[in-house]
């Protein structure tokens, strides 16, 4: 089974090697295409479909694909709207809030574009529906999000923290996650099209008595067409439990219109 | 469960901290998207000789700005020779999509990001007009009164009065920048040129073939003047000269892309001018001028705007360079 999956991760790699979808290059969701996001939203009146393919080849246990559909929509004045969902395969192994199948509403609001001495900030606010595979209760989530610019270098910073409506098993009732990253546009001055983004991470495990998954990752966002962004990206959990990712990729599109 | 409440702390700190930036000094983002319609990206799709084009002028601006606001306007090669051949190498890559901006001028948009957003809404507005103009839309002029209503919707937008430019280019700065680096104010003007000598011959061809015929000449004389940089002109091109029919059809719009680009005239002698020396000084010029004098929402006070049935120019001011030859602007719409 996980030499099946791996061969199917490796034929979509090589039959759709421009695939996820962001509105611009340079503008970061989460997972598109790693975790991390700045503290901008999408322009007031933009809809965005983002859709990607997550492999993530685990220490112990089944190798999974997780795909990863979300809807933007820049509702108001420097807030977007944001529904999502991840579906998985092995669905049944899948602890924590990210449940497969899950329904998650949320709503990101920049409070400020960066200024000579101030960085842009934003927070965002996201209830996790109990819609997929052994879901119980509303899960909440909260993240604050900062991006600050040196010269064309840019770092973010993510800290969340979520709550589980109805914990399970060992489940935590609560999670917290930090992450931080550098994005850097390719290409000056003759190419605007890439943007390269790099981060470090870590969150509290699901279960109880388990150490935090930490690792690093590696992306590309790549400027296909006006409306189109696709990106690539891998990375590993170098430390946490048995079961952690220790090789993980994602691929896909976003879309503007 | 140390280590779990530090980082709570540090996520209610960024929380905190973005909510007390949002209640001090605090700019906000204000993107908007541009008008949703059918006929958007037309010019890239159907007439992409000129998209390009335009992709590269949006690149000018930003380097431009960026490499006065490093260099204290200080050293004439790095703006003279260095920005404006990058700006140069940048057109003649022939890029097929716009410039990411920001990466371009991530220290100008620091400083004045009002001022770029009021840029970018006003280059949609450009953008919207042209791919109109090459779409296969029959009612064309419906959809235009439609973008700019669109646009006249911003907090951003600028005022669709015609403007006294003559009276706002005698600042006390005003002419810094074109007297200290006349190649690239030629350069600048040369890209005005471009953007709006290409309305009534995009209006009169019928069809695409022709369309893209008729502006051959006009990119043949832009790049001419890229090559050679008329630094005879005293003024910006306008787009009553330049696009008459247009200019008379659609007065308002007109009039907000000539008062967009006497603004960008502004910024440049603000960024150029040691009258302003500091960082900080430039940037309330900067504000102060685009939203007392520029801003549609500053119409009932701003003393430059001229009044209905009076010429465009007052008169009142020096309107000739000293030695200019004369006091026509010099870019008379012919081509080369």
């Amino acid at each position: 089974m996980k030499m099946n999956t791996s061969r199917v991760v490796l034929l979509f790699l090589l039959m759709v090697p421009t695939v996820v979808w962001a509105l611009d290059h340079d503008n970061l969701d989460p997972n598109r295409p790693i975790a991390i996001e700045d503290a901008y939203v999408v322009p007031k009146g933009e809809i965005g479909v983002e859709g990607g393919i997550l492999f993530s080849d685990r220490k112990r246990g089944e190798s999974r694909l997780v795909f990863q559909p979300q809807l933007i929509i820049g509702a108001f004045n420097n807030t977007q709207l944001e529904l999502s969902s991840d579906v998985s395969t092995d669905p049944r192994s899948v602890v924590g809030d990210d449940k497969s199948g899950n329904l998650t509403v949320g709503a990101l609001y920049n409070f400020n574009t960066e200024t000579l001495s101030l960085p842009a900030f934003a927070a965002r606010v996201q209830l996790g529906f109990p819609t997929g595979v052994n879901a119980k209760g509303v899960d909440t989530a909260v993240t604050g999000v900062m991006t600050r610019s040196f010269g064309r270098w840019r770092a973010h910073v993510n800290v969340g923290y979520t709550f589980l409506g109805s914990p399970q098993g060992l489940e935590r009732s609560g999670t917290y996650r930090v992450v931080a990253a550098v994005s850097y546009p390719l290409g000056y001055p003759t190419s605007f099209r890439d943007t390269i983004i790099a981060n470090v991470f870590t969150r509290q495990s699901d279960l109880v008595g388990q150490r935090n998954p930490t690792g690093i990752g590696i992306g590309l966002r790549h400027q296909v067409s006006s409306r189109v962004v696709a990106d690539i990206g891998i990375g590993s959990e170098l430390f946490g439990p048995v079961d952690r990712s220790v090789f993980f990729s994602t691929i896909g599109l976003s879309v503007g219109f | 469960m140390r280590t779990q409440r530090l980082l709570a702390l540090f996520g209610v700190t960024i929380l905190i901290a973005g909510f007390t930036g949002a209640c001090a000094q605090i700019e906000q983002r204000d993107k908007r998207f541009y008008y949703r319609a059918l006929w958007n990206f037309a010019l890239r799709e159907n007439l992409q000789a000129l998209d390009i084009e335009f992709n590269g002028v949006d690149f000018g601006h930003s380097n431009l700005y960026e490499n006065l606001l490093l260099t204290g306007a200080k050293d004439i090669p790095a703006i003279e020779d260095r920005a404006r051949k990058e700006t140069l190498r940048f057109i003649d890559s022939r890029p097929v999509l716009n410039p990411n901006e920001e990466a371009i001028a991530p220290n100008y948009m620091k400083l004045a990001w009002k001022a770029q957003n009021t840029f970018d809404e006003a280059h949609a507005l450009h953008r919207a007009t042209y791919d109109i103009y090459v779409s296969d839309l029959v009612d064309k002029e419906t959809a235009i009164r439609k973008v700019v209503a669109f646009y006249r919707d911003s907090q951003y937008a600028i005022t669709a009065k015609r403007l006294d430019h003559q009276r706002l280019d005698t600042f006390s700065y005003s002419k810094s920048f074109r007297r200290k680096f006349p190649l690239f104010n030629a350069t600048i003007w040369a890209y005005h040129y471009l953007q709006v000598a290409v309305y009534d011959p995009l209006g009169a061809a019928p069809t695409l073939a022709v369309k893209d015929h008729v502006v051959e000449p006009i990119l043949r004389s832009y790049h001419g003047y890229l090559d050679k940089p008329p630094v005879e002109w005293t003024f910006m091109p306008m787009t009553e000269e330049l696009s008459p029919k247009f200019a008379a059809e659609y007065p308002e719009i007109a009039n907000i892309f000539d008062n967009l680009h006497m603004m960008h005239d502004n910024i440049s002698d603000i960024l150029t001018t040691d009258l302003l020396p500091t960082w900080e000084e430039k940037r309330k010029e900067i504000y102060r001028v685009t939203q007392a004098y520029y801003w549609a929402s500053a119409d009932a006070t701003n003393p430059f705007i001229v009044p209905d049935g009076q010429p465009h120019h007052s008169g009142l001011t020096p309107v000739i360079e000293p030695g200019a030859p004369g006091e026509h602007s010099g870019h008379s719409g012919g081509h080369q």
